[in-house]
């Protein structure tokens, strides 16, 4: 048991979390979702995130939910991100069945739910297939298309950039404090729950350091865009105009929009039919 | 053509009372290779930053004269305007990079100015600057050499007739070096452009540029070229610059008159091998082989590790490496960027854990022991000095892992170990906030404070000029009382020689050469396999004479210097 917990923290440590958040941004950029123009996704998005909230039809959300489930493994999606999707939707109906059968529900509850539960896992799935399908810079291109603003989108594009550095930061940071801090004893209960207000502490108390170093850092960063001329792109029309004549619609947006909707078409078919 | 013409400039940083620079007046010649040389705070960086505007257009101050760069007054431009003439790449580089792939980041300057064929440029740049290839790579993918071609490129990209690089080897073991010292070159000569670095390694200087700046104070003290240049060893040296090992060698034996009166002294191995022509080599006793006794301090038994990797598989750094360390010993790592050297020392300190195999600690294995315990045992001092700075003022940074483990007398302690790094005067001060060789020492006073039989420093000299390398040099030979046993991962083989009793060479995860200086530096091949390097007096005396070993230019003197 012992080893399995030292495993586990072994396995959630700051090099995997870094590793993942690359994975999810950038590891997956030969799959078909992200070969797809990033406007056409927006707008199926924009369907696929807003539609289930005003449909109550059981096996029209049903046929949602397999078509985003089918989307989200063709993005080839980062184990966290997934993990956090499954925690986050399960643990909050799941604590609705419990309260459900604690105030004198019965099992009755559980269709309600069910579909409740249908909705938010679709609606998640469809933001985790857009968001972390299409790298940061497709992503950004896109909403800049829609006209968000160009501030918006390379903030986007840079803090993808910059994440991996703070990370790598954070992790020495915390290195530091355990090199040279003196954690707590855990072998008793009581022990482990002062290790883990520590441990907490720690993290809180090294971002402190982080963000001297990466004010540090980005002294020059400030300096380097101003001269690669950041500045005057967010002036200048024409390079939004460049930027954005790289996207282009081929067969394969086509195509992927026809399937969804033959699909959307004929779940509500059923559902009209059931 | 000139192309930058100054004339009596002053400027003064916004809330300063000293002006930075004062009363420069300067041309520099189209087609040049200028190296600038100072000392520390001379005001290097701010005369490149007037060259490309930022100074007096982003960071304002007060400003006097007029500065002209290809003609164009740089007062009634702009930063957007000079940047296509000045390219600039910083000492801390990789936060000039701001996009995600290679491609992207290279060809940013020009979509940001709205060039159609921006792409094009880009991948041209990347061309020039040896980075064919890669256009798709993610940046994080890159060695930090690469990263510095990356930087190189993106300024390239624009085309400018001008390029100002800061320190552009600081951080780089010889090979890569080396490359980015050859893109400068072929740029120089193919591309006909002006290439200034700011730069303290006088070897490359020689071998490299045409023409030397010195500044001192805030002015200029002479322009001259690169062989008169480093001809003045006095001037040099006063302020801090040594010139190469050759010539301050050939300055020796000139004081000592072995060398004629009036001769030119050498500045590369070419010209010292006519030079020291007719010396002979005495041969010295050589040094007493270090003992390898005392029993073994740390131990890797068939250690492997492997990082993830962001796409496919896992990247293995290390299969199988067995090392030992005795106690007692003072060893150096070195090999190329990406050798493994940080990850070795890591492992040793327990911040990582081999996938298979033990390393253990005094015949301990180290996953066993409490992290209480390991840390009074070993320590390691970053590469980075800032990381290792998690409270707000030096003291408290160096007190701190004695107070929370309750060391009695931690009080007297820490004053002590101020007192001995000379902080003292610094200690309520923010260790970020202090010059690099300060930091150094700031960040080597932490590292002992436990009192580790084991010290493991990375790259103890990285970013320093040389006047503050010799000074943690001291440091060094003055904490022997301190530390038993010591590693130390560097590119610096001036340190590597005068200091290290053993070398353990390391190439991709594997110990490719381990044993005494000379029995390293006694084989050239091992030089163009891993990219290291013998100091250039080595070569030198290897040129003269191959039984020659001359590691210093004191053994050099000593060796050659009798007539």
């Amino acid at each position: 048991m012992n080893k399995l917990s030292e495993n586990l923290l072994d396995k959630f440590s700051m090099d995997f979390l870094r590793n993942q958040v690359l994975k999810n941004a950038y590891g997956n950029d030969d799959t078909v979702i992200a070969g797809l123009d990033p406007r056409v996704l927006i707008a199926w998005y924009l369907f696929f995130g807003v539609v289930p909230w005003f449909v109550q039809d059981l096996p029209f959300l049903l046929g949602c939910f397999l078509l985003v489930m089918v989307t989200t493994l063709l993005a080839r999606v980062a184990g966290l991100v997934l993990f956090l999707f499954a925690v986050g939707v399960f643990s909050q109906t799941g604590y609705l069945f419990l309260a459900t059968l604690l105030f004198g529900g019965d099992a009755s509850a559980v269709a309600p739910l069910l579909v409740l539960t249908l909705k938010v896992a679709t609606i998640s799935l469809a933001s985790v297939t857009v968001f972390s399908g299409l790298d940061p810079d497709r992503l950004s291109n896109g909403l800049m298309w829609y006209g968000c603003p160009e501030r918006l989108s390379f903030s986007i594009s840079y803090a993808y950039r910059m994440l991996p550095m703070l990370m790598e930061e954070f992790q020495n940071v915390l290195l530091s404090y355990r090199l040279r801090g003196n954690p707590p004893a855990h072998d008793t209960l009581l022990g482990k729950v002062r290790y883990l207000i520590y441990q907490v502490r720690i993290v809180v108390e090294s971002f402190y350091p982080l963000m001297l170093n990466t004010a540090k850092r980005s002294r020059t960063t400030v300096e380097a865009l101003e001269l690669r001329g950041y500045r005057y792109a967010a002036a200048d029309k024409a390079v939004k105009k460049i930027r954005l004549s790289a996207l282009k619609v081929t067969w394969n947006d086509l195509l992927f929009l026809a399937l969804s909707a033959l699909w959307t078409a004929l779940a509500a078919l059923c559902a009209a039919l059931l | 053509m000139n192309a930058v013409e100054i004339d009596s400039l002053t400027y003064t940083y916004p809330g300063a009372s000293q002006p930075t620079l004062n009363g420069i007046s300067l041309r520099i010649e189209q087609g040049d290779f200028l190296a600038v040389v100072g000392n520390n705070g001379c005001g290097k960086s701010t005369l490149c930053k007037v060259l490309n505007g930022l100074i007096p257009h982003f960071i304002t101050g007060q400003f006097e004269g007029a500065v002209r760069v290809e003609g164009q007054d740089t007062l009634e431009s702009d930063v957007g305007a000079l940047a296509r003439k000045v390219g600039y790449v910083y000492q801390d580089f990789e936060n000039q990079i701001v996009r995600p792939t290679v491609l992207d980041d290279a060809s940013y300057a020009c979509l940001n100015y709205a060039l159609p064929d921006y792409r094009e440029r880009g991948r041209e740049a990347l061309r020039q600057c040896g980075l064919e290839g890669r256009e798709e790579e993610y940046v994080w993918q890159l060695s930090g050499g690469q990263t510095h071609l990356l930087a190189l490129a993106g300024a390239v990209s624009l085309r400018p007739d001008v390029l100002i690089l800061d320190e552009p080897i600081a951080q780089l073991d010889p090979m890569h070096a080396d490359r980015i010292y050859e893109v400068l070159r072929a740029l120089n000569e193919e591309q006909g452009k002006t290439i200034i670095v700011i730069e303290h390694h006088t070897e490359y200087i020689a071998d490299y540029c045409k023409h030397v700046l010195l500044m001192k104070d805030g002015q200029v003290q002479w322009l001259l070229p690169t062989r008169e240049a480093l001809q003045r060893v006095e001037e040099l040296e006063a302020c801090n610059i040594f010139p190469p090992q050759v010539t301050q060698a050939a300055h020796r034996l000139r004081a000592m008159g072995v060398l004629p009166a009036g001769a030119p002294l050498p500045t590369t191995v070419e010209e010292g091998k006519r030079a020291f022509a007719a010396l002979k080599l005495h041969p010295q006793g050589a040094a007493p082989a270090a003992e390898r006794a005392g029993e073994t301090a740390v131990s890797l038994k068939q250690v492997s590790l492997s990082y993830r990797s962001v796409k496919g598989e896992p990247r293995t750094i290390f299969d199988g490496l067995d090392l030992d360390i005795r106690r007692g010993e003072r060893v150096a790592l070195i090999g190329s960027n990406g050798a493994g050297k940080s990850t070795l020392m890591k492992l040793m300190v327990g911040l990582l854990k081999p996938k298979s195999g033990t390393v253990s600690l005094f015949g301990a294995n180290i996953g066993e022991k409490r992290a209480e315990d390991l840390s009074r045992q070993i320590s390691l001092v970053y590469q980075n000095p800032e990381e290792m700075f998690i409270k707000d003022s030096v003291r408290a940074d160096i007190a701190y892992a004695m107070q929370v483990r309750g060391v009695p007398d931690w009080e007297t302690r820490t004053d002590a170990l101020l007192e001995r790094f000379r902080l003292t005067g610094l200690q309520d001060r923010d260790g970020r906030l202090l010059s690099g060789g300060q930091m150094r020492r700031g960040s080597l006073a932490i590292g002992v404070a436990l009192e580790p039989g084991i010290l493991l420093l990375d790259e103890p000299t990285a970013n320093l000029d040389i006047a503050t390398r010799r000074e943690i040099l001291g440091v060094l030979e003055d904490m022997q009382d301190l530390i038993q046993t010591a590693v130390i991962a560097t590119h610096d083989m001036q340190l590597v020689c005068q200091w290290a009793q053993r070398i353990i060479v390391l190439c991709g995860g594997k110990v490719v050469a381990d044993g005494s200086r000379d029995e390293i530096f006694a084989r050239p091949e091992l030089a163009g396999q891993v990219g290291i390097r013998p100091p250039e007096i080595f070569t030198m005396a290897r040129a003269l004479n191959p039984d020659a070993r001359c590691y210093t230019i004191d053994a050099f003197t000593r060796c050659f210097g009798e007539a």
